[in-house]
């Protein structure tokens, strides 16, 4: 592939956006319409937080914008980050025994549809109104279905793998560590990509409803002000915050975790 | 270079393996008869090439893996290795499968170098014996690269060099070359001639082809029947090591009329 064909998804995906940002701008140019003060294009919203110098709130109380991104994406990062792990171990832990395997998988499967979301109300009577909660939510939303994810993978793994690292005197601690855990990562990774979004919406609601900072937030404080340019910033922000982190994603899953078992 | 990869001398005296009246179990209910291998004995002469041929489900695989210490044996018997019964695989017998061998996240050279922790010797020495086993299997060039950039004849290279260079009394191979194509194959077979004056180490081969058993082998054993029984057994180190030569092409056909 000659590097222009490489390079083409990237020119048509941009210039679609251009497109509609553009189409969007034009419409949105004229005053008074009904589209303007609803959807206010880019170069308005841009420019009406530009003015208070991209501090979000009233007054004093008012934060910077980085501050809002910084603590959606440590809660997002945190609650993924510890369920990973989490998922690992488990799955592990229960490819040891079979027995382990049967009681649990059934408790997985029911827990594992229930929406992130579902959990938000739980969360905040326990945790209170605090980072622990997003994290919580996160974790909720990812841990069970990678903990299947992981298990899956386990039993996907060529019986050959763990036999030959054996036979050449690798033991249980070696064989897991140097073996089975490379083969299954990029298979797990794959997983918590796809399920990323689910923990993306689930802060986001969070902080729309309970928590008081962050992206989420943003939206809400637009709401009570009925300031649409401030919903519509937010919206924005929320949407290029969303694609950066699943490109960064999907880099890691390319550059780092190629390789498929 | 020569004197980093050489084991030990062939002394014809002590076998390298015995297989002493082995049933192989087969796990599952009312598995006794369904299992090809039952009072089996073989004796595998040390510092040889020995290959296994037979019809397709004949159990000749699961008598390699029962050579290697992965199959469960019933107590009536066993393989016995320097004089003990073999209850589990060794880093002392190494398999090295059809398929599955390498692992795609580590090069060449890490997955060469695997089983290095778990031998004896210094870090230097290791290096050493690592490299010179990489120069010895043509693969220093390659040695960067992952495996899925390796053809499939450099992939059992690979395996081959990984197993070798934990020193092991015995080599087994289950049917190495059989996804490769007839040219590709023929070049291995040729290495694994090369590899074994160096290093003569004791090699059982499992395959289906008739004439890579002649070939490569110092000796042939042809298996069938159920229960598994020996056919044949045959002394091919004075065979003509060429593919067209009468005695070669003769034994081959005396083979494959018994195989079928």
């Amino acid at each position: 592939m000659s590097r222009a064909d490489a390079l083409a998804p990237t020119i048509f995906g941009a210039g679609t956006l251009a497109l509609l940002l553009g189409l969007w701008e034009y419409l949105g140019a004229g005053q008074g319409v009904a589209l303007t003060s609803v959807l206010p294009p880019p170069s308005r919203f841009i420019a009406t937080v530009a003015e208070s110098g991209f501090r979000i709130g009233l007054g004093s109380q008012a934060a910077p914008l980085v501050q809002s991104v910084a603590s959606t994406f440590f809660r997002v990062f945190a609650g993924m980050a510890i369920a990973f792990i989490a998922a690992i171990v488990t799955g592990a832990a229960l490819s040891l025994s079979k027995v382990a395997t049967w009681c649990l998988t059934p408790v997985l499967y029911v827990l594992a549809p229930i929406a992130p979301i579902a959990w938000i109300p739980t969360a905040i009577v326990v945790f209170g109104i605090s980072n622990v909660t997003a994290v919580f939510i996160v974790f909720m939303g990812v841990y069970f279905i990678l903990t299947i994810a992981t298990l899956a993978e386990i039993r996907r793994l060529p019986e050959e793998f763990t036999t030959i690292a054996g036979n050449l005197g690798a033991g249980p601690a070696h064989r897991w560590f140097r073996v089975v855990l490379p083969a299954i990562l990029p298979g797990v990774f794959t997983l918590l990509r796809t399920n990323f979004i689910a923990a993306w919406m689930a802060v986001l609601v969070a902080e729309m409803v309970g928590l008081r900072d962050g992206l989420g937030a943003i939206i809400m404080m637009g709401r009570n002000l009925f300031n649409n340019e401030l919903i519509m910033f937010g919206m924005a922000i929320i949407g290029v915050s969303g694609f950066i982190v699943d490109r960064m994603l999907a880099l890691i899953a390319a550059r780092v975790l190629w390789w498929r078992i | 270079m020569v004197a980093d990869l050489t084991v030990l001398a062939p002394s014809p005296e002590e076998p390298a393996l015995k297989v002493d009246r082995l049933t192989v179990a087969f796990p599952g209910a009312g598995a006794a008869a369904r299992s090809p291998i039952v009072d089996f004995s073989l004796e595998i002469a040390l510092g040889e090439i020995t290959c296994l041929l037979g019809p397709s489900g004949c159990g000749k695989t699961t008598l390699l893996r029962a050579l290697g210490g992965f199959a469960r044996a019933k107590d009536t018997g066993g393989v016995l290795f320097q004089g003990q019964w073999l209850k589990e695989p060794t880093p002392d017998i190494v398999m090295i499968f059809q398929e599955n061998n390498l692992y795609p996240w580590l090069t060449v050279r890490r997955n060469v170098a695997f089983g290095l922790p778990y031998c004896e010797g210094t870090r230097e020495e290791k290096r050493v014996r690592l490299e010179a086993m990489l120069r010895h299997v043509g693969l220093e060039a390659a040695a960067d690269q992952y495996p899925r950039e390796l053809s499939g004849g450099m992939r059992q290279r690979t395996a081959i060099a990984r197993a070798l260079v934990v020193n092991p009394k015995v080599l087994l191979l289950d049917e190495p070359f059989s996804a490769l194509d007839v040219a590709l194959r023929r070049r291995m077979q040729d290495l694994m001639r090369a590899i074994w004056e160096t290093t003569r180490t004791t090699f059982v081969m499992v395959t289906h082809n008739v004439e890579e058993a002649i070939m490569v082998g110092h000796r042939v054993i042809v298996l069938g029947g159920r229960p598994m029984t020996v056919l044949l057994d045959e002394r091919t180190e004075a065979t003509p090591k060429d593919r067209y030569a009468p005695e070669t092409l003769a034994l081959q056909r005396r083979i494959e009329d018994l195989i079928e």
